[in-house]
């Protein structure tokens, strides 16, 4: 049976710094960059090398200790462990910027070991995001003791196409007290800002209440997470200046969504890589490529607090779903 | 039935979206000119790319030359192209920010080209639903910013259904008289508030961080003061000369056109005390407060702390570089100023007799700007001599090339005795927030179309200024310099250093 210590890792930490300093070119050593502990869990099937680029490419803006723990699914009880280092040159500096990375496989019947394991290594003062990017492992029930040792745990259920289950898997994080964000969640902040730029002008805002249809239209035959979110925000927002439209779930070529009141309209919908607003017939286009997990998770590290309007729409979203079931 | 009316946009979500952006029309004065085309525009159209711009959004050129829209679209594609320097090309993006660009051709001095203008701007604001705002950006000579506001205001174009504001560059005056008289020909068009002054200095993120790095953190603000401080250095130095600027920067000098406004805002921002909130008319009340501290200096104390130059001709990695006086346009008597060093003492509690050097110059060894704060050596020296005197605590600011904040501490060399050697922590801008950062006059634009003017200098500040600089201006005028008096490639004259061994400091050599 493989088992990992976390003193071993320790001091394959502490030596890892001294080695790096000496191996950086023009003796001028290595700058250790820390912000918080990144705790990234996936399946073995994960792509190893996608989800590697993603954490280098996180760790510029949020550098971390990342523990990258992968889920061998194997049956009998193994714990591995290696340790390295992230380094990158910034442009035009004459000095390494360097980040740790602690690589963890263990099976699934390991999964009770880990918390033991990721609580000492922790770095100290420092918030802890766990991002965990199986489904299946966010609902096994050795999930919770490690979830309970992060600040944030982040989750992405664009893959669940029971929506209904995707939602309830995300509150149940949160009945249990964590802080819980989704990145189908996370997709839908462009749209909403481009939504909400729009309503800063008061001549449209002014109308906002006497809203009488809303539309949210995906490609898939049944709405996914993120149109449901779409959908419970907008519907929320419209409330609390007392419109009560009807809410339209469609299947269209393009997804988007649509708001009409008697002799106004505003429509956002996105054609490839680009988003087309659409106000009383007045087209505009920008730029909105589909966000990467580097540019979900770039956001999602940089709100390491409680998020009140995602927990407000979570909620509606699981009551429009269960009105509409 | 009763309805309740939104007061407050109920989409927002301050925890994940950018700043509220209103819609509006920019209506930019100069807009054949090179701002326009190698800054303004290209930073509208990165700002329209990373949808930061409100779809009701509209430019309208202006300048004498007779263009159509379309060939000002043309025009400005152009100048998008070229001076885009981190933006990539979309065409999409590019169709529906041109479809907001509009042009009207005429002469400032000309009322019907108000008229013009005027009917213009209405029908841009029903084609593209801009709210009636208005952003009147002044890119033309300087002489022109009061005939234009008076355009405006004849006009009526300063009121309207929205908001009207008015951004002017710099100079801001020529002088204390120039810049009060310029104030009251903007005064009578636009109120103060509407009036913003551009200084892309402030715009820049690093000097924006000054803010959050003095009052965002606890532990340097009891540091922050003339019992731990030393003396402070400010140095913008720029290896480049004149570049084709020679006719005006022969009107200008280092003095008027870097430290009057650049940086005696940045050493503002380093020196003033800490704001009540972050709204913009405390950040600048506190400012304000700093520039009118610091002390205007006698004709003697200007022969002795402030020190002119201009460069000479040099040969920098075996390739010959003209003095300014051998530069296109120049006068070949040229007592231009093309280096400036000054040293400012605030008259607070706080900073009572710490010096500020401020320093700047062209043909420079380097392009560089930061701050460099100096502390007061360790009471005792209880270590060996080793410990070099030439190794102070430093924090330094670079504002440019490379962004970030670094300490320079001692520290015991490994091994055997107690030998101290200096060695520094640094933090990078760029490397630990990979973010792109937005440019100066992004950054500054939105904030003008937003309505805050955190970042912009009021009327009270530049007379300030001026009432410092101004008599230096007036004693090197009326001084007969011995120039030039330093190679292009050095660290500037002689007298710069001397002004500093007064007090038994010496420049850094960044």
């Amino acid at each position: 049976m493989g088992t990992v210590a976390p003193d071993h890792i320790l001091k394959e930490l502490v030596d890892l710094w001294v080695t790096t300093g000496k191996e950086a070119e023009g003796g001028q050593g290595v700058l250790r960059a820390c912000s918080l502990t990144l705790v990234a869990m996936a399946e073995e099937s994960d792509d190893p090398m996608a989800l590697g680029e993603t954490l280098a490419a996180l760790m510029p803006e949020h550098p971390a200790r990342t523990i990258s723990i992968r889920l061998s699914g194997a049956a009998a009880r193994t714990l591995t462990e290696r340790v390295y280092a992230q380094c990158w040159m910034p442009f035009g500096q004459r000095r390494q910027i360097c980040c740790e990375q602690v690589e963890i496989t263990a099976s699934d019947a390991a999964l009770e070991d880990l918390p033991s394991v990721v609580l000492p290594l922790e770095v100290p003062d420092l918030p802890v995001v766990l991002w965990c990017r199986s489904v299946r492992l966010a609902a096994m029930p050795e999930f919770d003791a490690l979830a309970q040792l992060a600040q944030k745990v982040v989750v992405d259920t664009a893959p669940i196409a029971d929506s209904r289950a995707a939602l309830e898997l995300v509150a149940s994080l949160a009945a249990r007290g964590i802080w819980a964000a989704d990145l189908s969640w996370t997709r839908t902040t462009r749209w909403r800002e481009t939504l909400a730029g729009i309503f800063e002008n008061h001549s449209y805002l002014d109308g906002l209440a006497r809203t009488t249809k809303v539309r949210v239209a995906s490609k898939r035959e049944q709405p996914t997470v993120r149109s449901w979110y779409l959908a419970a925000w907008v519907m929320d927002a419209l409330a609390k200046v007392g419109a009560r439209p009807r809410l339209e779930m469609t299947r269209s070529e393009h997804t988007g969504v649509t708001l009409e009141g008697e002799d106004w309209s505003v429509a956002l919908e996105r054609w490839g890589a680009r988003l087309v607003t659409t106000i009383n017939g007045l087209a505009q286009c920008t730029s909105l490529p589909a966000p990467s997990d580097y540019d979900l998770m770039r956001e999602e590290l940089g709100i390491l607090r409680r998020d009140p309007i995602f927990e407000n729409t979570l909620s509606s979203a699981l009551k429009l779903v269960h009105a509409e079931d | 039935m009763l309805v309740a009316m939104p007061i407050e946009n109920p989409f927002q979500d301050p925890l994940r979206f950018e700043r509220r952006v209103p819609e509006c029309t920019v209506v930019i004065f100069g807009a054949n000119g090179d701002l326009t085309k190698r800054k303004l525009i290209p930073a509208l159209y990165r700002l329209a790319y990373d949808r930061r711009l409100a779809a009701g959004f509209a430019v309208i050129g202006t300048s004498r030359t007779a263009l159509s829209d379309d060939q000002f679209r043309d025009k400005m594609l152009e100048a998008v192209k070229q001076f885009s320097e981190d933006t990539e090309f979309d065409e999409d993006v590019w169709k529906a920010f041109a479809a907001g660009l509009y042009y009207v051709a005429g002469d400032i001095d000309d009322a019907a080209f108000y008229e013009k203008l005027a009917a213009k701007l209405k029908q841009v604001d029903g084609e593209r639903a801009t709210g009636g705002n208005a952003l009147f950006y002044l890119s033309t000579q300087p002489s022109q910013y009061g005939r234009a506001a008076q355009g405006i205001g004849g006009a009526g174009m300063n009121q309207g259904s929205g908001w009207r504001r008015l951004v002017v560059e710099k100079p801001f005056g020529r002088n204390l008289e120039t810049a009060r008289a310029l104030s009251g020909e903007l005064h009578q068009v636009f109120q103060e508030s509407e009036v913003y002054r551009i200084d892309h200095y402030l715009g820049k993120e690093t000097v924006q961080n000054i803010l959050a790095f003095r009052f965002g953190n606890g532990i340097f603000e009891p540091l922050w003061s003339r019992n731990h401080v030393d003396h402070v250095q400010i140095t913008a130095a720029e290896s480049i000369g004149v570049e084709g600027r020679g006719a005006y920067y022969q009107e200008a000098g280092a003095l008027a056109d870097m430290i009057q406004n650049h940086l005696i805002q940045v050493m503002a921002t380093i020196a003033m005390e800490p704001s009540a909130s972050f709204r913009a008319d405390s950040v600048r009340d506190e400012r304000s407060k700093l520039l009118r501290s610091i002390k205007p200096m006698t004709p003697d104390e200007i022969r002795r702390d402030t020190a002119p130059g201009q460069y000479g001709p040099a040969s920098i990695g075996g390739q010959p570089v003209p003095g300014f006086r051998e530069e296109p346009g120049v006068d070949k008597e040229s007592g231009t100023d093309t280096y400036a060093a000054v040293t400012f003492f605030c008259e607070t509690w706080r900073w009572a007799g710490v010096p500020f050097y401020l320093r700047t110059g062209k043909r420079l060894p380097k392009r560089v700007t930061e701050i460099a704060i100096q502390f007061k050596p360790a009471p005792l020296a209880m270590f060996d001599g080793d410990a070099p005197a030439t190794a102070p605590n430093l924090l330094i600011v670079r504002i440019q090339p490379e962004e970030g904040i670094s300490l320079k501490f001692l520290s015991k060399q490994p091994g055997a005795g107690m030998r101290l050697r200096p060695v520094s922590m640094d933090f990078n801008y760029g490397s630990s927030f990979g973010e792109r950062s937005p440019s100066a006059y992004e950054t500054l634009l939105l904030d003008a179309i937003v309505g805050d003017a955190t970042l912009y200098t009021r009327q009270d500040m530049v007379e300030a200024s001026w009432r410092v600089v101004e008599p230096i201006e007036n004693v090197w005028r009326e001084t007969k310099h011995d120039f030039p008096n330093y190679p292009a490639g050095s660290w500037g004259p002689a007298a710069a250093d001397r002004m500093l061994a007064r007090r038994g400091h010496t420049w850094r050599k960044p």
